[in-house]
């Protein structure tokens, strides 16, 4: 029967059946890829794996720096601020947008249309607005999860049922206590949800980005060690990237779970 | 009921026919040619390979023949892709020869031995270093950013020039950037873009778009020493018609120099090779073909295969890779033939271009 | 004794467009009433109400709402602390516990955005006072047991209630329900109403003092039962009048067709169904029914019933 419940015994260990398969996938492949070439570096072994894992865990003997900790740093750093300003911006235009019609009809358009713009091909753009430092990364990752953030926020604002606007009209609220007491508790979970959902997005143009222009941070990394075709580097790269996103949508969630109690989720 | 029994035998027979014939015709097929790869990406002298098959003196198609290929008795199947990727698909063993230079294939060369068969051209001012007019002495670039691809023919290009002038390499910020995202932003007069080292054809565009920006340096100062080439795996050269692969690559390749030679077929051969380079017209496709000098007989090609044109050469770039972590040791390279230089992991051997000779005659 | 106004509803009309829903309606409510409105759907009930709450303004004629001791109506203009409202759904904001919920009001009437932001440990002082505040009320209503529940975990009836209390504790004028209790079960229903009429014996209680009458509640309904019980006069509107004999073209809109006061009853007091089925009958023949058009002031008699007394409780 579709939709039929399982239990939660069988949950787990289906959970942990398919990641052994993935990973008993990836030494299959491995294997077969080093009987052909026993030198083969680009489907590495779990033993080279390791060395690359070394490496970029390791200081670098001559120059002293640690790779992850470098790129982390620098990653991290454009990401969130990246994230933060394009959330805050999409907070205060989805806001706008939601709650004043003359906004709605000016900002609307434009945002459908920029919501389907990868960023990174406008690359120029963003050179002659932001030049080519951390703004720029910033500016990449804040104007794409923007628009779509945005639109996320205006359609919850316009969910809040009237009803409750109205009713706080009745219990003496003014426009500002009405925005920040009623709407933005209100579409806050959603908001949430809104996040996560952009959080891969942002993590893409930023690495594409870092691919690019970088001197420091994981897309710099990844493109450098693969084309020196260091795939024991690029792999763990991988897999810490999708770490910290899957850390992310964790957090999040969490967050949502402690300030949003009083959040149903529909259909569960 | 019969009636309907043998119209099934005879739908299920007709079936099998039209699955297996095909299948029979394309295993026919491969016992007659051996297939063999070649991975390109757009450059002068590795487009020729790609204007062969516009042409129409190979097919680069899998299971299709061109004239070429029938006169040598193999198949060579073309796979087009940006230039890290060739460098991958090769290190994968997705390819059996990849168009590379000889700095890089010092990579893929420690895990699958190599055999440079054909160098094309030399970059001889393909590579240069583009810096904003007010930059007159290269002492001025101290402490100054220069973008560039890192760990690339670009860094090469300037770290030797840095020396040939007389400076220290540590007293230079060499900044990683990808060369269309570095030119863009010379084009554009970011701040703190005063210099950048890219290649062809972003040097050519970036001086026809900026005309205050002036070369302060090149390839021409250490010409032969970035060679455009294409390197086959011992692993494919041992398979049976290995060599017939390499004879009818370096055939096309003479081809295609012959056309250019000529004067009524030359200049089309020259906007055919322009057309995905980039957005360039045949007088700028004409310096780029000087900029990127091409190896465009043999006896040119068979000398810079040897060893005493190229081992000074490669011996720097050895050292050049190894002191910048693009390899984490030092690749043997050897000249000559198979017993000539054993046991070494990149080997130039100008056999196969002279084989070519001998055979054509 | 002499019966002060709260609402006062003069000469009003509505329409969207070409349709025609409200015509001529004259209304004015008396402190301490509990006033049903009822009529058959799509009559206009809840355009009438929008317009006593003030989101949806008349399009002609006007509301008035008389502060407590004024002489003089403030007419309606948009929705204010002087009217509250219970809705059917979203009655309760979702991301408030129900003690929040009704300190809500206390919150936004009181103090500032500012103040709150900047005067952060008087604010943390007050809003102690304003949740011990609408504990209080909660209790008082009979859910002490839902202080700290989330709308979402209270069931239907529960929310009403708290709904109701978030309205009464800011005081108001008058207090709007719009089928508060349609989507309850009958149990959870007849509890309620109960609590209305335990809201009313206050009322009565305080005009027997000679004091003002503390909650005056209009209440939106399709039961008619629920209308008899819990209201003291009942307010028909109704589409189906006599508007051709009055030299309409078309319809002009429902406007109200019975206006008369019902019996009170006491809270633990029984329902007395003979009169039930009486009231019922002429609300029927009034507003009802479609084939049966009569002149609108046929059963309009509160004025002239009031003043020979026959109103029940505040009306006495």
């Amino acid at each position: 029967m579709i939709r039929q419940p399982i239990s939660t015994r069988l949950t787990v260990l289906l959970g942990i059946i398919s990641v052994v398969a993935l990973l008993a996938g990836y030494t299959l492949l491995s294997s077969m890829q080093h009987l052909d070439n026993p030198d083969d570096t680009t489907i590495p072994t779990w033993s080279q794996l390791g060395e690359g894992l070394q490496r970029l865990i390791e200081a670098n003997p001559r120059t002293g720096e640690r790779w992850l900790l470098l790129d982390a740093e620098a990653t991290a750093t454009r990401l969130f601020l990246g994230l933060f300003c394009g959330i805050l911006g999409a907070i205060i235009l989805g806001l706008l947008m939601g709650c004043y019609a003359p906004i709605e009809a000016l900002l609307v358009p434009p945002m459908s249309l920029l919501a389907k713009i990868p960023p990174t091909a406008a690359l120029a753009v963003f050179f002659v607005l932001v030049g080519t430092d951390t703004e720029m990364y910033v500016a990449m990752i804040a104007f794409g999860v923007l628009p779509t953030l945005a639109q996320s926020v205006y359609l919850a604002v316009h969910d809040v049922p009237r009803e409750m606007l109205y009713k706080a009209y009745t219990l003496g609220a003014s426009q500002m206590e009405l925005i920040w007491n009623i709407i933005v508790r209100a579409v806050f979970p959603r908001l949430i949800d809104a996040v996560r959902l952009q959080i891969g997005p942002a993590m893409v143009y930023l690495i594409a980005a870092e691919m690019i222009l970088g001197d420091v941070g994981f897309g710099y990394r990844i493109r450098l060690q693969m084309r020196l075709l260091n795939m024991n580097v690029v792999y763990p790269y991988l897999t810490f990237l999708a770490v910290f996103g899957f850390t992310m949508d964790y957090c999040l969630r969490l967050l949502q779970r402690v300030t949003c109690p009083w959040f149903v989720r529909h259909g569960r | 009921m019969k009636t309907r029994t043998s119209r099934y035998i005879l739908i299920a027979a007709a079936l099998a026919v039209i699955l297996a014939v095909p299948a029979i015709w394309i295993m026919i097929r491969a016992d007659e040619v051996p297939t063999f790869s070649l991975a390109w990406s757009e450059y002068p002298s590795w487009s020729a390979f790609g204007v062969a098959h516009e042409f129409g003196f190979i097919n680069g198609k899998k299971g299709e023949i061109g004239p070429i290929e029938k006169k040598w008795g193999v198949d060579i199947e073309l796979k087009e892709a940006d230039y890290d990727t060739c460098l991958v698909m090769y290190g994968s063993g997705k390819c059996d020869a990849v168009c590379i230079t000889n700095m890089d294939a010092l990579i893929p060369c420690l895990t699958r031995k190599s055999v440079g068969i054909l160098p094309t051209s030399t970059s001889f001012g393909a590579d240069a270093c583009i810096v904003d007019a007010r930059i007159t002495d290269i002492q001025q670039l101290r402490g100054k950013k220069v973008y560039g691809l890192a760990k690339t023919v670009s860094e090469y290009c300037f770290v030797r020039n840095v020396e040939i002038l007389g400076e220290k390499e540590a007293d230079f910020r060499f900044t990683n950037m990808d060369p269309a995202a570095a030119a863009l932003a010379m084009q554009q007069k970011r701040d703190g873009f005063d210099a950048i080292v890219v290649w062809n054809p972003f040097v050519l565009e970036t001086l026809n778009k900026r005309k205050d920006a002036r070369v302060l340096f090149d390839s021409t100062t250490i010409p032969g020493e970035i060679i455009d080439m294409v390197v086959m795996t011992q692993e494919s050269l041992d398979k049976p018609g290995g060599d017939k692969f390499a004879w009818a690559v370096i055939d096309a390749f003479y081809t295609i120099n012959q056309q250019m030679a000529k004067s009524e077929t030359r200049d089309e051969t020259l906007i055919a090779l322009g057309e995905k380079f980039s957005n360039l017209d045949l007088n700028s496709m004409r310096k780029v073909v000087q900029q990127t000098r091409f190896y465009s007989s043999p006896e040119e090609g068979i000398k810079v295969l040897g060893k005493e044109a190229t081992a000074g050469i490669m011996e720097k770039v050895v050292a050049f890779c190894v002191s910048h972590e693009i390899v984490p040791e030092a690749p043997a390279v050897g000249f000559g033939s198979r017993a000539e230089a054993k046991e070494v992991a990149f080997r130039l051997d100008p056999a196969y271009i002279k084989g070519y000779v001998a055979k054509s005659k | 004794m002499e019966h002060p106004l709260v609402l006062e509803i003069q000469k009003l009309s509505h329409w969207f467009g070409d349709n025609l829903v409200l015509h001529n309606l004259d209304l004015n409510i008396i402190r301490g009433e509990i006033v049903s409105l009822v009529g058959p759907s799509g009559c206009g009930k809840s355009t009438l109400l929008r317009a006593i709450v003030g989101t949806h303004p008349p399009c002609r004629g006007q509301v008035a709402v008389y502060a407590l001791g004024a002489t003089t109506p403030t007419v309606v203009v948009n929705p204010s602390r002087d009217r509250g409202i219970v809705y059917q759904q979203y009655s309760l904001f979702p991301f408030l516990t129900a003690a929040q919920n009704v300190a809500m009001g206390l919150m936004l009437d009181q103090t500032s955005l500012p103040f709150r932001f900047f005067r952060h440990m008087s604010w943390r002082n007050l809003r102690r006072r304003h949740l011990e505040e609408a504990e209080a009320l909660l209790e008082k209503l009979k859910l002490a047991n839902a202080i700290r529940l989330y709308p979402h975990e209270m069931s239907g009836g529960m929310c009403q209630r708290v709904a109701i209390a978030q309205a009464l504790i800011m005081k108001p004028e008058i207090l709007l329900l719009d089928e508060p209790f349609g989507a309850l079960d009958e149990a959870t229903r007849e509890e309620l109403q109960r609590m209305l009429l335990t809201l009313y014996q206050e009322n009565i209680d305080a005009r027997a003092k000679g004091e003002d009458s503390p909650y005056t509640i209009m209440i939106v309904t399709h039961e008619l039962n629920e209308a008899i019980y819990v209201g003291d006069r009942v307010v028909a509107l109704s589409q189906f009048w006599n508007w051709q004999e009055q030299g309409h073209l078309r319809c002009p809109g429902a406007t109200i067709v019975l206006d008369q006061p019902v019996p009170v009853y006491h809270p633990d007091e029984e329902r007395n169904f003979e009169t039930f089925i009486q009231v019922r009958r002429r609300i029927r023949q009034a507003a009802f029914e479609s084939s049966v058009l009569q002149d609108p002031r046929e059963y309009k008699t509160f004025a002239a019933d009031l003043a020979s007394g026959r109103g029940e409780g505040v009306l006495r």
